[in-house]
């Protein structure tokens, strides 16, 4: 009986009955480590592009010239906040949630080159890679038509019949090789590798 | 200004019916939407309900990029709902087909060719709170004095 009008009492309180009655979860706050969309930070970016070229999603990111200045500008929409630009970025111009801080802390970065790989079922050993490539021509003005070359120093020359790729550090990645195979037989690929700095003990 | 309409307001602001359709998603934002239902951000409370019954339902959830099969189908659902109806996109999928728009994948985005969407939520996938929020400030903007702005 006692118990029977302790409950009574409890539940005619003004405190529980609007408790009972009003009843919300917390308001819901967006932690400050959330990963949102990359805003830009004070830091002038310099065209490199590398942002735009790690971006996995298609549109994700677009650096743009705006009065003598890039600006890297973000497309809601298209953008899937994974975060990879801000990483890419060597100047630090993105920044989104605590992706900078754990960076620097754990000393990872981005490393990337040029792969050049030739099909050699697809090519015909015309050479026109060797000729289009404005290194080539840079290191060796006297480059066959053949794409045959003396200089050691060529990304890569026609040798016994044969493209043979010598220094593929050299590549900038502009596709021109590409563009001038008739075979599609040459294929620039990008490469990109994690690195994490050894902390010296 | 009617006190039918009033009521009608009153009720509409508290009872909003959700049906979400997944035209073809990776499923991310299915489980963003199912995140809202759960007690950490309840929607129930905001007086949204989900019922995935097209013929009962306010709001149309459009998620994933539309696949050829959808193509025909999610117009035949927003034609099943009865009026005042809002579509919402969720998701960057029904936006901008997301990943997957490029070439050698089997996707026609965006959703807006097919039904019209009235809000849109970017994000892969999008928060639920953004959802939450979507949600709660398109559908006054639709149902408030409905019949009203119809006369």
């Amino acid at each position: 009986m006692r118990s029977f009008i302790y409950y009574i009492r409890e539940f005619l309180r003004p405190e529980w009955l609007k408790n009972f009655f009003f009843a919300k979860t917390a308001p819901l706050v967006t932690p400050s480590y959330f990963k949102d969309y990359p805003t830009l930070t004070d830091k002038e970016c310099t065209g490199c592009f590398k942002c735009m070229m790690i971006c996995p999603a298609p549109g994700g990111i677009e650096v743009l010239r705006r009065k003598d200045q890039w600006v890297p500008e973000i497309y809601p929409g298209h953008c899937i906040r994974c975060g990879l630009c801000v990483e890419a970025c060597e100047e630090g111009v993105l920044t989104s949630g605590r992706i900078l801080d754990i960076t620097r802390r754990d000393r990872t970065a981005f490393r990337s080159w040029y792969h050049l790989e030739v099909d050699d079922a697809l090519c015909m050993r015309c050479g026109n890679c060797c000729v289009s490539c404005p290194i080539n021509k840079q290191e060796d003005p006297q480059l066959g038509s053949s794409g045959t070359s003396s200089s050691d120093e060529v990304i890569m020359r026609i040798e016994g019949g044969r493209v043979r790729i010598l220094h593929e550090e050299k590549c900038t990645g502009c596709k021109t090789c590409e563009t001038h195979c008739p075979n599609g037989a040459i294929r620039v690929a990008r490469m990109v590798e994690g690195v994490h700095e050894e902390v010296e003990a | 200004m009617s006190i039918l309409q009033d009521i009608k307001n009153v009720v509409r602001s508290r009872s909003i019916h959700v049906a979400y359709v997944d035209v073809g998603s990776c499923n991310g934002c299915d489980i963003e939407v199912l995140a809202c239902l759960a007690p950490r951000y309840d929607i129930e409370q905001y007086g949204i309900y989900v019922h995935n019954n097209p013929r009962e339902a306010d709001v149309l959830l459009v998620i994933g990029s539309v696949t050829p099969q959808w193509v025909d189908k999610l117009r035949a659902i927003w034609d099943k709902i009865p009026e005042p109806k809002v579509a919402v996109a969720i998701g960057n999928c029904p936006i901008s087909g997301c990943v997957y728009n490029r070439r050698g994948t089997l996707t026609s985005p965006p959703a807006e060719k097919y039904i019209p969407i009235a809000a849109q939520v970017p994000g892969c996938p999008p928060r639920p709170t953004e959802i939450l929020n979507a949600i709660l400030s398109v559908a006054p903007l639709i149902f408030k004095d409905y019949e009203e702005k119809q006369s």
